[in-house]
């Protein structure tokens, strides 16, 4: 992928640039500056692992600045260690820190999280004036200020900042084009489809956690060494520190690592502009500002100045318009084949219950999936049809019952771990990512069987290939008719090489032409040895694609059986086909 | 291309942005300039404001009165840098300063942890620096450019008890118990730590309450009742931050606490207290300060008061008007106005009257090798009738000591 | 100890908590209706103390009154701020993403009021001198601060009132309708739109009153809402995200965990009680006291 060196190219350009600029400038004060915006561009960076790629907003993560300042100041202070290897002790204190508070954190969703992460560094704020740290001053080092980071010439410090920015720009590529990242974005665009496609979630985001806190610790160390030259809590673990942090990524843009580099250039100066023009006489001016942009970006574009701007320019340029659409021509018939189920029991689930407040969802449901047969699920509204598959999938622990798949126990596994061991699923709305292109999405799933970015991509184009929607692979999900959306989620589902898929409803929203697609697409994956177990109303539909049906009414199995078996029943018809649609069935 | 384009959107934003760092306002010739780096603006801007006061009002004494002869008259000239209310502000305005202009000696910063890092950057710029704060730590360091006139807050710690303990002796009310009550800001953290381990037990005095809060403090009841049920004869009182001292001098009152109360610092020591708590509420409270204006200084005072419509004169702006004197006083026995001189100056100093050593008690100004000031002690002020007089010692006090 | 200390440790922690209480209830609405969590919320507290101080000062008005009149004024505030500003920021359409935009506008709300305030006003503290303040009633051996007594009956009063409003007026029960199903309330005719405004109304009004009591007793400079800002979302959190009953109970338990931290804990120690408890909330039960089941991933 040629982007990919381009990327490394642009990311040596900026540091670069930035070497230019550290020999350009002058004057000791500009110095300074230059360094606060090569740092607060790395903070940024740090934060947007977290918060802008996994989409986990955080509002302490000073807390890691503040380890790093701490740890290495304290251990000047006190063992007289130089904070080169200081650092190095002040990542590994940040990153436990980030697995102390990322395992019970993480199990809290959307607003909890933000919100807990606010405690932090105030109870690390606390605890630092209580142990008598309010003030830690670096000792001067005359003989040795080098070994110490206590640099003469201003040039150091903005070397140093810059080769913080250059590493921390580094990993954010790594991350961006790796596995990790791909997986961190779907977790942020729809975290149960991505737990659905084999996405660890918890695992994943831990690991972003992790690499978001070791750059802000060195960041903190740094800091300290250029700009601070003492530790006060307020200092490194207040409101300043995140507020600089968010001002600075979510003006430029979260999720991307232009975002931060532009929030920086942009922000610092005008920050330190404002303070000492007219500081003295408007006192806070800075903070105005920066609340007023934070404000300004919220209300007019609120994925930042990177994102806005290249839409901009993408629209302009025609680019990411639509190509032309082919229609999509359902492959050859198959109607003629018969049922290749084996007997082979892949699926076996044995008196599943599930109640909610109030209602009980599930009662006492029983039945065996054989291999490579389709099974259709079909029943009225409210029969607990989709809560069914939540179980199956793991979205939900069943209160009885157990679930086994190829004769293991499965029942109230993760969703992750089912896709893993080789169950599929698809939703009854279909659940993009919407910021991904269709072959990106298509790769997430694809990345369930392979970590190398290459091969997924190449397997999520087969995939793409299976279902004809290849030509759409650059396309993003906006785009997609309802057709081109449910076969997209099919093939995501398919590149996770499932043995069983659970498909949720995948002819709703469709027209005749596209029903038929769709069939023909479902009987192709049953031949290519994949089981099918499948939502749908369409009875028609069903009856042309299943080898057996089972009927839910009220939670409960109320038949199971061949389809022209099934339609007779009497149970059947009175709870959900009624006389009539018998009647114009006979008269066809 | 794509990549690259964003680039120069970057690199052109910073060249935008760039030229504008580099206006200068030009340097006058001859003047000598003093660098003033204190909080102007936000938070703590009354307390920068009133160092200012006291700043221009010696230099235009010193202008006015021929300027520095050893420079054949050259005029002095103040330059602030705006402290604001983040060590980050402090620091970057310290660094402004002194880079931008030849600055021959600094003041400031009032908050201690603004003053350490001020003192770095002016350590390693080699400009000699002038602090009132009391903590410790600003001397410790192994610096040669920081000079601190006040005594330091261990040391007002024994100087002061003794003070204390002396004056209760001869009322006939020794003092048996005391209380350690305040927030754990670094400069009371330094008084009350030696009073606590062993200046206490030293004199046979029970600590019967120690209580340190973090700021802020949600309700001063805990400590009070302590207070209340305890009785101790002393209360040592740290409470800097002006919400949390408001509440427990309420609370205090509430409760019927009839502890005399000792504050440790010039903080409490500001006109805000008496439009906030009234002057009845204050009457009696005394501080440990390093400075406040003294017997025979009443024209000071005076000229002060009528400057700059302020209704006392208290320790920030009486030491900061004498550091530019002792600053005056350095350059014209160095006989020159660059700072390493002055520095050299300034550590081989031996005054003993004059306006430089106005502020400080005893009236001595000489540096030891660390910078602190060589017998440097503590007064107390206590407020009497809405307005705060020097009591302690008697011999430049402004008025007895009211005893309780 | 002494059953009276402990009673009278129980006693500060429930009067403390009373106002705190009140400033919650604000938020705990307006995060109902609307799903914000308003980080500006303790700024708007600063500014009703301002404006407070201001009918004290110049219309010698007791800050108890004040605090009443700051409620007109504010909820007109709270209507335009919304309308202007929040109802205007969607996120992109992702109800998720709204509410994180949503949080990150208050944010920035905040910094813009706080900082405006020291520019416009100055931050010199002020305070309302008001006899009460330092006396107390005895009951028995504990004594109750008179001050803080009278606003924690007043913020009972309020608090009643936003109740009785909630749940027998017709207008309170459209609130609840749009604040539990949206999509339902507007089929039954009500703008949703508008009662939002109309809950971040309230929401202002009643922490700026809580602002006006808390004058009563504490200085006034544009720092103050830093303080608050955390109790508050803590209360909120520990009584159940929306709940105003929760909020109210919440915010007391703040005060009484604040108060017998002390107990335990050194006294430096002693906010950092309040924090423990709320990410003890926040793992355990995440929905609080009286919320609804909060989605867990």
């Amino acid at each position: 992928m040629a982007s990919r060196t381009r990327g490394w190219l642009a990311i040596a350009a900026v540091v670069a640039t930035g070497l230019l600029l550290t020999f350009a400038v002058q004057e000791r004060y500009h110095h300074r500056v230059l360094t606060l915006v090569f740092l607060w561009a790395a903070m940024g960076l740090a934060w947007n692992i977290i918060s802008g790629y996994a989409g986990q907003i955080s509002f302490g993560h000073q807390v890691f600045f503040g380890i790093g300042a701490y740890v290495t100041v304290l251990l000047v202070v006190k063992a007289g260690l130089t904070p080169w290897v200081g650092m190095v002790v002040a990542v590994g204190v940040a990153v436990l820190a980030a697995v102390l508070i990322g395992i019970p954190t993480f199990r809290l969703a959307g607003i909890y999280f933000g919100l807990a992460t606010l405690a932090y560094p105030l109870i690390f704020r606390i605890v630092m004036d209580w142990l008598g740290y309010q003030e830690v001053a670096i000792p001067m080092k005359r003989e040795q200020p080098g070994w110490f980071m206590q640099f003469n010439e201003p040039r150091s410090f903005d070397l140093l900042a810059l080769g913080v920015l250059a590493a921390t720009l580094a990993l954010s590529r790594v991350i961006e084009t790796s596995r990790l990242g791909y997986r961190l974005r779907a977790i942020r665009e729809n975290e149960q489809a991505a737990e659905a496609m084999g996405v660890d979630s918890f695992r994943c985001k831990m690991a972003a956690y992790m690499l978001s806190a070791a750059p802000a610790a060195v960041v903190g160390a740094v800091y300290i060494h250029a700009i601070l030259f003492i530790v006060t809590p307020e200092a490194v673990f207040g409101l300043l520190v995140i507020s600089q942090t968010l001002v600075v990524s979510l003006v430029g843009g979260a999720g991307t690592l232009w975002g931060p580099l532009i929030g920086a250039a942009l922000m610092v100066p005008v920050s330190e502009i404002l303070d000492t023009t007219v500081g003295d006489r408007l006192p806070g001016i800075q903070g105005v500002v920066y609340g007023a942009a934070l404000m300004l970006i919220m209300l007019y574009a609120p994925e930042g100045l990177y994102w806005r701007v290249r839409q901009a320019v993408r629209s302009r340029a025609g680019r990411g318009g639509e190509a032309a659409r082919s229609v999509i021509v359902a492959p050859p018939a198959d109607e003629a084949v018969a049922s290749v189920a084996t007997q082979t029991v892949l699926l076996q689930v044995r008196g599943v219950s599930k109640a909610f407040i109030g209602l009980q969802a599930l009662s006492d449901v029983s039945f065996d999936v054989r291999e490579r047969e389709i099974l259709g699920v079909i029943g009225p509204n409210g029969a607990g049809k989709t809560t069914l598959f939540n179980v199956l999938n793991g979205f939900l622990i069943p209160d009885r019952g157990e679930v086994r798949f190829l004769g293991q126990p499965v029942t109230g596994l993760r969703p992750s771990m089912l896709c893993a061991r080789g169950v599929g699923r698809t939703f009854q709305v279909v659940r993009t990512f919407p910021h991904l292109t269709v072959l990106e999405n298509v790769m997430v799933g694809a990345f369930a069987r392979d970590a190398a970015v290459s091969r997924a991509g190449a397997a999520a184009m087969a995939a793409l290939a299976r279902v004809a929607l290849a030509d759409r692979a650059e396309a993003f999900p906006g785009g997609l008719t309802t057709l081109e959306l449910r076969l997209m989620e099919l093939a995501r589902c398919l590149a996770t090489a499932p043995r069983l898929v659970l498909l949720d409803e995948p002819l709703a929203g469709l027209s005749a032409d596209g029903i038929d697609v769709m069939i023909a697409m479902i009987r192709r994956v049953r031949a290519g040895g994949v089981t099918v177990v499948i939502i749908e109303h369409t009875m028609q539909a069903l009856l042309r694609l299943a080898d057996r049906l089972i009927v839910l009414d009220q939670g409960r199995r109320l038949a199971e059986g061949a389809p022209g078996q099934v339609t007779q029943d009497p149970g059947v018809i009175e709870a959900y086909l009624g006389k009539r649609w018998l009647a114009r069935l006979a008269a066809r | 291309m794509r990549p690259l384009s964003r680039t120069l959107i970057v690199v052109l934003a910073l060249a935008l942005v760039a030229p504008a760092l580099f206006i200068r306002p030009a340097p006058a010739a001859e003047d000598v300039k003093i660098a003033l780096v204190a909080p102007l603006s936000g938070r703590w801007a009354r307390q920068g404001q009133l160092k200012k006061m006291g700043a221009e009002m010696a230099i235009e004494e010193i202008n006015s009165q021929g300027g520095i002869r050893a420079l054949g008259g050259a005029k002095i000239v103040l330059r602030e840098g705006d402290a604001g209310d983040s060590v980050e502000k402090a620091v970057s305005a310290a660094q402004r300063l002194l880079t931008r202009e030849k600055i021959s000696a600094g003041i400031g910063s009032w908050l201690s942890s603004f003053t350490l890092g001020v003192t770095e950057v002016a350590e390693r710029l080699q400009v000699p620096w002038l602090s009132l704060s009391y903590a410790d730590s600003i001397t410790e360091r192994g610096f040669k450019y920081t000079f601190q006139t006040s005594p330091v807050s261990s040391l007002q710690a024994e100087q002061a008890l003794e003070l204390v303990t002396d004056v209760a002796r001869r009322n006939n009310r020794p003092i048996k118990k005391a209380a350690i009550v305040g927030d754990n800001t670094a400069a009371t953290v330094f008084f009350f730590k030696p009073l606590r381990e062993k200046l206490l037990a030293a004199k046979g005095i029970e600590l019967v309450v120690d209580e340190v809060w973090t700021p802020p403090l949600a309700d001063a009841t805990a400590i009070v009742q302590k207070l209340r049920s305890t009785q101790p004869d002393i209360m040592f009182y740290g409470g800097t931050n002006f919400p949390d001292s408001i509440q427990v001098l309420q609370k205090i009152k509430e409760f019927g606490v009839k502890t005399p109360i000792q504050g440790v610092g010039a903080w409490l020591v500001t006109p805000e207290y008496v439009k906030t708590v009234g002057k009845e509420l204050l009457d009696n409270i005394q501080t440990v300060v390093a400075a406040h204006p003294l017997k025979g200084q009443e024209d000071l005072v005076k000229k002060f008061v009528q400057r700059t419509g302020e209704p006392f004169m208290t320790q920030d702006p009486l030491c900061t008007y004498a550091h530019v004197w002792l600053i005056k006083e350095a350059i014209e026995q160095a006989k020159s106005a660059d700072p390493k001189a002055i520095r050299d100056a300034l550590a081989k100093i031996d005054l003993s009257s004059g306006p430089a050593t106005s502020a400080f008690y005893p009236a001595r100004v000489k540096f030891d090798e660390r910078g602190r000031r060589v017998g440097a002690a503590p007064l107390i002020v206590q407020w009497q009738g809405g307005e705060p007089f020097t009591v302690v010692p008697a011999a430049v006090a402004t008025r007895p000591l009211a005893w309780h | 100890m002494a059953l009276a200390e402990l009673v009278q440790y129980v006693a500060t922690g429930l009067l403390v908590g009373g106002v705190y209480a009140l400033m919650s209830i604000g938020l705990a609405l307006i995060f109902g209706v609307m799903r914000v969590v308003n980080f500006a919320q303790g700024d708007f507290m600063m500014l009703g103390m301002y404006l407070t101080y201001f009918y004290a000062i110049s219309g010698s008005i007791d800050p108890l009154l004040g605090a009443l009149l700051t409620i007109p004024p504010f909820f007109v505030l709270g209507w335009i701020v919304h309308r202007g500003l929040l109802a205007r920021v969607t996120g992109g359409g992702d109800p998720q993403r709204q509410m994180d935009a949503q949080l990150v506008l208050t944010l920035g709300l905040s910094l813009v009021i706080t900082n405006a305030t020291t520019m416009i006003l100055t931050p010199t503290p002020l305070g309302i001198r008001t006899g009460y303040a330092t006396q107390a009633f005895a009951l028995g051996p504990v004594l109750l601060n008179q001050a803080r007594s009278y606003a924690f009956a007043m913020a009972l009063v309020l608090a009643a009132a936003v109740y009785v409003f909630l749940t027998r007026t017709d207008l309170g029960k459209a609130l609840r309708a749009s604040a539990d199903d949206p999509e339902a309330a507007s089929y039954q005719g009500i703008d949703v739109r508008a009662m939002h405004g109309l809950a971040f109304g309230i929401g202002i009004a009643l922490v700026a009153a809580a602002g006006g009591l808390l004058a009563t007793y504490y200085p006034i400079e544009p720092t103050v809402a830093g303080n608050f800002i955390v109790l508050m979302f803590v209360a909120v959190v520990l009584g159940g995200l929306g709940s105003i009953p929760g909020a109210f109970v919440g915010g007391l338990v703040i005060g009484l965990v604040q108060s017998l931290t002390l107990l335990v804990l050194p006294f430096q120690l002693q906010n950092t009680g309040v924090f423990i408890v709320f990410l003890l909330v926040l793992y355990l039960r995440p929905q609080g006291l009286f919320g609804r089941r909060a989605r867990t991933v």
